[in-house]
């Protein structure tokens, strides 16, 4: 086993308030800090003790670091935050990771906390960063705004058309996905979602963007997620058990990646190639000297429904081309052979930008998700449709 | 600038929605000035790296194939495929509000790169592989912009 990541570090606390739409009236500030208290108190430290600050989602939806610092009275000696969009929740936890490795920090807190639904829907005329769309390579999500492609549903809807074709897949299969994270939302108090789905309402689900259904689309929330994460050797004198950091691998870049498609598609600029993914040879496997079949629950970036499916092509759980038959038939579901998204992820859940499934990720680890809590869980894995991937285990190895 | 001798301007039409263009361009600079002012002479322009002669879009200093920071600008045929497509049923800009439903297409030219552009004409039915050319809309700001119509005899 390669031990370059031996669980060096271990999220020790988490606090999470419900994911709601449109009821949040406080300060952001006054929001997050009830996170952070609520994961204080998880894990038995005081807020002096908190020495490092990372920000996912700064101003205007959230605080930038510096006003957070400030108005949370926090005196922390190492602070980060990263772009507003939500592919980097694991990104946040590797800097964190990074900046206790090297002894930036003591302690760490991430705080995703942000009020999105204040500014109507993402993408509209209106909303923080719609600028963004004229950014010298184009949108974020590929918006192209002088040809009518809007919104980020635009550019995943034109990758699945294309994936649809390519690997000759029903889009109806989608349905899985959206119908098995609702049921797991049901089982979960905290999420915005409370009324059953039946494949019935999915199929009568109006078009977003087609083929995209409104029902294969997440839930914007706000959302207010502290997780506490420290030295390894730290953890294990705190209130909770620690939830290790086996190991991590950071997003992908570049030509050959299109944010919100799967890899080879050919969409916007990357060439379209005969994507073969590594699967277990990801470095984040070798890293922690486990496989795919290994991982007890799989928590993933889920703006839409297919990048469910292309994340568990991705990684190696499913053969690529083939993932939309693989989760079938509950596989994906609580009891089923690799549970997904177990609190029912953004598309159920709350568009939480991956902090309500990083906040579940340590409870299936504890032992904490009560009707959701997959028995004799161990290893739990975040990754993305853009290549990130972060693992976690209740063992440091 | 320079242009192929060969190369024939684009058709040109009226943007049939309501929009200041230049309120939904990626705002110029020096380096993409060329594309912007061919594309109001009625030509799509694209880099042409100098070394190993591939085209690429959007406007970038390096090939993204062999990484040469060399290139020259050539005009394209507006010729090409189309890759994948998606159709908005309500629009989302108030540009579009008079176009709805509307197609946008993943059009790879057969020069090679591949762009985004409304699908032109209401009754055509998008299909990947529908052969397309490109045609210059001029918006009502005097801006223009690429669109698509299936060729001739393809639809």
């Amino acid at each position: 086993m390669d031990s370059r990541f031996a669980s060096s570090v271990a999220i020790a606390g988490v606090g999470t308030l419900p994911f709601t739409r449109g009821e949040v009236k406080e300060s952001v500030a006054s929001f997050a800090n009830r996170a952070v208290e609520l994961a204080l108190d998880d894990c038995g430290l005081e807020r002096r003790q908190l020495d490092g600050l990372l920000i996912h989602i700064g101003s205007p939806r959230g605080l930038d670091y510096d006003e957070m610092a400030t108005l949370l009275a926090l005196e922390t000696r190492f602070a980060s935050q990263t772009w507003a969009h939500g592919r980097f929740a694991g990104t946040v936890i590797q800097h964190a990771a990074m900046a206790l490795d090297h002894g930036l920090a003591d302690y760490v807190v991430c705080l995703a906390a942000f009020v999105n639904t204040r500014f109507g829907h993402h993408g509209r005329v209106g909303f923080p960063g719609f600028s963004e769309n004229l950014r010298e390579g184009g949108g974020p999500h590929a918006e192209t705004l002088h040809a009518g492609l809007v919104l980020p549903a635009g550019g995943t809807a034109m990758a699945l058309q294309r994936y649809l074709h390519k690997y000759n897949v029903d889009r109806e299969k989608l349905a899985a996905v959206a119908l098995g994270q609702r049921r797991n939302a049901l089982l979960n108090p905290l999420a915005t979602m409370t009324q059953p789905m039946t494949l019935a309402d999915y199929q009568a689900s109006p078009y977003i963007v087609e083929p995209l259904r409104r029902l294969d689309c997440s839930v914007p929330v706000d959302t207010s997620v502290a997780v506490i994460l420290t030295r390894a050797d730290r953890a294990k004198d705190l209130r909770k058990p620690p939830v290790y950091l086996r190991s991590y691998q950071g997003i992908a870049a570049g030509p050959r990646e299109f944010v919100f498609g799967q890899r080879g598609l050919g969409i916007n600029q990357s060439e379209e190639f005969d994507y073969r993914p590594l699967g277990g040879d990801e470095p984040v496997f070798r890293a922690a000297g486990v496989m795919p079949g290994d991982v007890d629950t799989l928590h993933c970036y889920d703006g839409f429904t297919p990048h469910v499916m292309w994340t568990l092509e991705r990684f190696g759980f499913a053969p690529m081309g083939e993932a939309a038959d693989w989760m079938q038939n509950g596989r994906i579901e609580l009891g089923g052979e690799l549970p997904v998204n177990t609190s029912g992820g953004h598309l159920s859940e709350g568009h939480s930008n991956g902090w309500g499934q990083t906040a579940e990720i340590v409870r299936q680890l504890r032992g904490e998700a009560g009707p959701r809590q997959i028995p004799g869980c161990k290893l739990a894995m975040w990754a993305t449709t853009f290549g990130d991937a972060v693992l976690y285990g209740n063992e440091p190895h | 600038m320079a242009m192929n001798p060969t190369d024939t301007a684009l058709p040109l039409r009226d943007f049939p929605g309501l929009a200041e263009l230049q309120d939904l361009v990626i705002p110029p600079s020096a380096s993409s000035q060329p594309a912007v002012d061919a594309l109001k002479d009625g030509r799509l322009t694209l880099q042409c790296c100098a070394n190993c002669h591939r085209h690429r879009l959007p406007v970038a200093p390096v090939c993204p194939y062999c990484g040469s920071s060399a290139f020259d600008w050539k005009a394209s045929t507006g010729q090409g495929v189309v890759v994948s497509w998606v159709r908005y049923p309500r629009s989302y800009l108030p540009a579009f509000e008079a176009l709805i439903p509307y197609v946008v297409l993943c059009v790879e030219l057969t020069e090679g790169p591949r762009l985004f552009g409304r699908l032109v004409g209401k009754d055509v039915e998008p299909r990947i592989g529908m052969p397309v050319s490109a045609v210059i809309e001029r918006w009502t700001d005097g801006g223009h912009a690429v669109a698509f119509a299936a060729t001739d005899g393809a639809a």
